[in-house]
């Protein structure tokens, strides 16, 4: 019984004991580890969000939220992280001891506004991910290889986006937001040139325009978002590559770091290309298609111990002795300066938030000549060299938050540029006693625009969501220059004056989600569009679409235009199906209309006007799908048919069906790629609009392998393009520049 | 608070960013008279100045006269003046009208002129003139001067042999953009006699010849009697360079040889 007694009390006290012990454990451990709780939750709904991935920079999930949207973590350890979760936009966050809750945004239309990364790393399962096709590959290939998305070509360099048949000013092309305009007037520098894709973090593509708060216009949209310094420790790393026979060589070195706290963060990023001549299939080198780039891209982060945060990033990008093979004449510079800063707010409650205030200015400048050229001989422009120079300067600044108004939460964002152009072009005659000529093509043209746009989603159902964006915008476009002013005057008769235009869009989006796996989405965008400074004040441009020479008109009505979509998407975590019908209307198009009076047999011109209507309808296709860890396929395929109905003939430059098919095989520390890129044959052609021909289908044969070598820090890309060594060309290449025959590229890359 | 005050601050930004290349400079334009001398002579102890904006030429001059004693600038009640071609074996003067006091700068007094030939082996000119003081005392004298050939004078003939000299009066100086355009006509009744035309059509085509056989032309509007022999239409220059327009006289419904101007263009 004494001994049951002890017994008892010894397992009473070593209970106790066991208690205390356990109590200390519970009230010293995160006394001892510095762990914090944190909740996260949904910004719109104020709900948390179950299942987040808390993630630290290389990608290894750290924990994940609990039931009630929590998760624990030590910030000493991991002071910046990255939250993700489905439905979401991840975000970055610089935590503390101070930091309870985070807030994220839903992204519920995201098979909309489809967000690619590039550098996303080999291997992860996440079927909206691209592949990394190569780091040294330039943007606009890569743009040309997104189903929706096409390319205007002109040679080997700069090659113009196109979405879903529109291109230049019937879209919206931007960096981090930031409005950048072409300094050519013949639009050879598109400005995807100044974003290289190792500095590239994402691809925000709206193809239907329905973002319609953040883009101010309704219209198809890409913005290209740079990669902004990071709180991570350390990092370098570098690239080179070669390609035969165009003796294409790069080199590329990129580097990261920030210090102990992790609050002052650095990343430069700095490259180096050149090219010869490249070669087309059977052997046919296609001269004047050289180019030399350097480019350059420095960005600091600081984040203050309130959590917000300042960004100052600049982008320098100079290239030499660019060939344009389809053209009159070739680039012998072109330089960018684009800077930008940017206040990050961190997330706030109250019914005015701020998310993020940016300011940002650029240059871009742009000589071109044709001394390299055979001027006595060409058809256009014979006798005389015509050596062009233009820049366009921008000033700007992007406000946005959220506010909260009569119970009701909406997303705003304010936009305001201001944009300055000038162009000339001198005419040397190469015969004696010809006086040299001078045409002004821009002179101090000014585009101003400040716009207000709204964000409201709304929760229909559990399944059904809603979402409405309407914006006003301000724009005005003139001339500072009298003499430049009279131009028009003479031409219209009209006394000039800065044309100013409010502008309203809209769009109404729908998503249902049929269930975990299908959902189906619609939108309907409404957009008016201001003509553009080379459509209203543009000045013997020359086009070499249809090879006449264009004036603008500053009287031109507002062009509008009505956009419907439909989407179908079916998504696992491995794989993932897409199809996309759209049809858009356009009414007051605006295009060239025939200068009768002062045209000749040798010089035609046309004056910009309101024509009549257009349309542009067209589908997508996409599937990825990873069969196994060993075996992935992505299928991309795009339809488009464009009329203009004043005329009754297709509008000019449209991609037939075209799409490519990739197959990647996994194993080990080796990857490898084979690709089929395919177009149909092209037989729609504006045959009064444009001087533009059939072209005849094709299809290549690319074939990739990738091997990661010492643990990953080396990898080595080896790449045959056009395997079959085809002599073909694409319908959007002016001139009928044919593409690349068989090359062979190799590329290395170390990380330090 | 804070935050209206940041939003505040935000908005001063967006309105500055919007603003800040927003001031319109517009070009002063005040035409300051900027005078060449062409000659002068002394007739009783006054100086009498001609002076006009470039030398001499073909085609239409103001001609600012300007009458001094003794360093002082006169003010004379009148100046009447007569151009004269001597060519030797006969003489014969040219389109002109009397000088009145300049609106430019009352110092002077102006008229316009249009030499219908150069000055030089043909012949030379000379201006008579009789000035009419406030005192009533009456100076003449002549002046001789030199006129240069130029692009802005140009004849032809109708069939009965009557001739029309053409004047390219206006813009002095072509430059690229709009243009108002000015011809002015006269006739010879009389060897010194050269009236205005006023009762002509006028048809006219610029056009830029750009070398190896290609050019083409510009927006225009075909010059208009407005009176006085002058002509008034535009011309919208979209370059500069060497430019030909070409003019057609229609004189009651037949219409004459074309003739045709080359000159220059300037960009600015």
């Amino acid at each position: 019984m004494r001994r049951c007694e002890i017994g008892l009390s010894a397992k009473i006290e070593i209970m106790k004991k066991l208690i205390y012990f356990i109590a200390f454990i519970i009230w010293a451990e995160p006394m001892l580890a510095q762990e914090i709780s944190i909740q996260v939750l949904d910004r719109a709904t104020q709900q948390p969000v179950v299942q987040a991935h808390v993630k630290d920079h290389s990608e290894k999930v750290l924990t994940v939220t609990d039931a009630d949207g929590y998760f624990t973590i030590d910030p000493e350890q991991n002071p910046h992280v990255f939250i993700s979760a489905v439905g979401f936009s991840t975000i970055e966050i610089h935590l503390n001891s101070d930091t309870k809750i985070v807030y994220l945004n839903p992204q519920v239309f995201r098979d909309k506004t489809e967000l690619i990364v590039v550098a996303n790393p080999e291997g992860q399962e996440n079927v909206h991910a691209y592949h990394q096709r190569s780091s040294t590959q330039n943007m606009d290939q890569f743009l040309d290889n997104i189903d929706g998305i096409s390319t205007n070509k002109r040679g080997a360099f700069a090659w113009e986006p196109v979405i879903r048949g529109q291109s230049d000013q019937r879209m919206n092309l931007t960096i981090d937001g930031m409005q950048v305009f072409k300094a050519c007037v013949d639009k050879m520098d598109p400005i995807t040139s100044y974003v290289e894709t190792k500095n590239l973090s994402k691809l925000d593509i709206d193809k239907s325009g329905s973002g319609v708060a953040q883009n101010g216009s309704g219209r198809s949209s890409v913005d290209l978002i740079t990669q902004q310094a990071e709180s991570t420790p350390f990092s370098m790393e570098v690239n080179s590559a070669y390609r035969y026979p165009d003796h294409f060589r790069t080199f590329n070195l990129t580097g990261n770091t920030s210090d102990a706290s992790g609050r002052n963060a650095v990343r430069f990023s700095g490259s180096y290309k050149k090219a010869e001549d490249f070669t087309a299939g059977n052997d046919r080198i296609i001269n004047n298609t050289q180019y030399e780039k350097f480019n350059l891209n420095v960005s600091y982060k600081h984040t203050f111990a309130s959590e917000h945060s300042i960004e100052a990033n600049y982008i320098t990008d100079k290239a030499y002795d660019v060939g344009y093979p389809a053209l009159l004449m070739d680039a012998t510079k072109a330089l960018a300066d684009i800077g930008q800063i940017r206040f990050n707010f961190a997330p706030s409650d109250g019914n005015l938030q701020f998310q993020k205030i940016q300011l940002y200015a650029n240059t871009i400048r742009h000589w071109m000549d044709d001394e390299d050229r055979d001027v006595a001989n060409r058809e256009v422009m014979r006798g005389m060299h015509m050596p062009m120079y233009g820049t366009t300067t921008t000033f700007g600044t992007r406000v946005n938050g959220r506010a909260n108004l009569f119970d009701h939460s909406f997303d705003w964002f304010l936009n305001g540029f201001s944009s300055n152009a000038f162009g000339d072009m001198e005419m040397i005659s190469i015969y004696s006693g010809i006086e040299d000529m001078y045409i002004y093509n821009l002179d101090d043209v000014q585009t101003r625009n400040l716009g207000l746009g709204l964000k409201h989603q709304f929760q229909l159902s559990k399944s059904v969501l809603m979402k409405v964006e309407e914006s006003l915008n301000y724009k005005s476009l003139g001339t500072g220059s009298d003499r430049y002013a009279s131009f028009f005057e003479g031409a219209y008769g009209r006394e000039v004056e800065t044309q100013q235009k409010f502008l309203l869009s809209g769009s109404l989006s729908t998503l249902w989600m049929v269930n975990d796996r299908w959902s189906l989405s619609g939108n309907l965008v409404y957009s008016e569009r201001m003509g553009n400074h080379m459509e209203l004040f543009g000045h013997y441009v020359y086009n070499y679409t249809d090879g006449f020479f264009y004036d603008g008109n500053p009287w031109l009505d507002t062009e509008r235009s009505f956009n419907t979509d439909i989407n179908v998407t079916f998504e696992t975590v491995k794989h993932s199906f897409t199809f996309s019908l759209f049809h858009k209307q356009y009414f007051n198009y605006i295009d060239g209309v025939l200068a009768e009076d002062v045209s000749s047999i040798d010089f035609q011109f046309k004056r910009y006007a309101n024509v009549g209507n257009a349309t542009i309808s067209g589908g997508e296709l996409r599937m990825l799908n990873n069969f196994s860890h060993v075996f992935s396929l992505e299928n991309r395929v795009s339809y488009l048919y464009a009329q203009n109905q004043t005329l009754g003939e297709p509008l000019p430059l449209i991609s037939p069906l075209k799409g490519n098919s990739m197959l990647h095989i996994h194993h080990k520390k080796n990857m490898w790629m084979g690709e089929v890129e395919w177009a149909a044959a092209q037989n729609r052609i504006a045959e009064t609009m444009s001087t533009e021909d059939r072209t005849n289908a094709y299809a290549i044969l690319n074939a990739t392998w990738e091997r990661n070598w010492l643990n990953g820090s080396l990898t080595s890309i080896l790449s045959i393009n056009n395997l079959l060594d085809n002599y073909y060309h694409t319908h959007t290449s002016i001139g009928n520049i044919p593409e690349a025959g068989r090359n062979v590229m190799v590329s290395v890359s170390y990380n330090f | 608070m804070n935050m209206l005050k940041v939003c505040g601050r935000i908005a001063a930004i967006a309105a500055l960013v919007f603003t800040a290349v927003s001031c319109n400079t517009t070009n002063d334009s005040n035409p300051k008279l900027d005078l060449i001398p062409i000659n002068s002579v002394t007739v009783d102890g006054y100086t009498i100045s001609l002076e006009s904006v470039k030398e001499l030429e073909t085609g239409s001059n103001d001609l600012f006269w300007k009458i001094e004693q003794d360093g002082e600038i006169m003010t004379p009640q009148s100046v009447s003046i007569n151009p004269i071609m001597d060519m030797g074996d006969m003489m014969h003067s040219t389109p002109y009208n009397q000088p009145e006091k300049a609106k430019e700068d009352d110092r002077y007094f102006k008229n316009m002129a249009v030499f219908i030939m150069p000055g030089g082996m043909m012949g030379s000119w000379s201006i008579s003139f009789e000035i009419t003081l406030q005192n009533d005392e009456v100076i003449s004298g002549e002046m001789p001067i030199e006129v240069a050939s130029s692009w802005r004078l140009t004849s032809v003939r109708d069939d009965n042999d009557n001739i029309y000299f053409i004047t390219w009066h206006a813009p002095k100086t072509p430059v690229v953009g709009g243009n108002d355009l000015t011809f002015m006509v006269h006739t010879r009744e009389s060897m010194m006699n050269f009236p205005a035309v006023e009762d002509l059509e006028m048809e006219i085509y610029p056009y830029m010849d750009m070398g190896g056989g290609s050019g083409h032309s510009t927006d225009f509007t075909n010059p208009k009697a407005s009176g006085d022999g002058l002509y008034e239409g535009s011309i919208n220059y979209s370059m500069s360079g060497t430019w030909t327009t070409s003019v057609n006289l229609i004189a009651e419904n037949d219409t004459l040889p074309e003739v045709v101007f080359e000159y220059s263009v300037r960009a600015e």
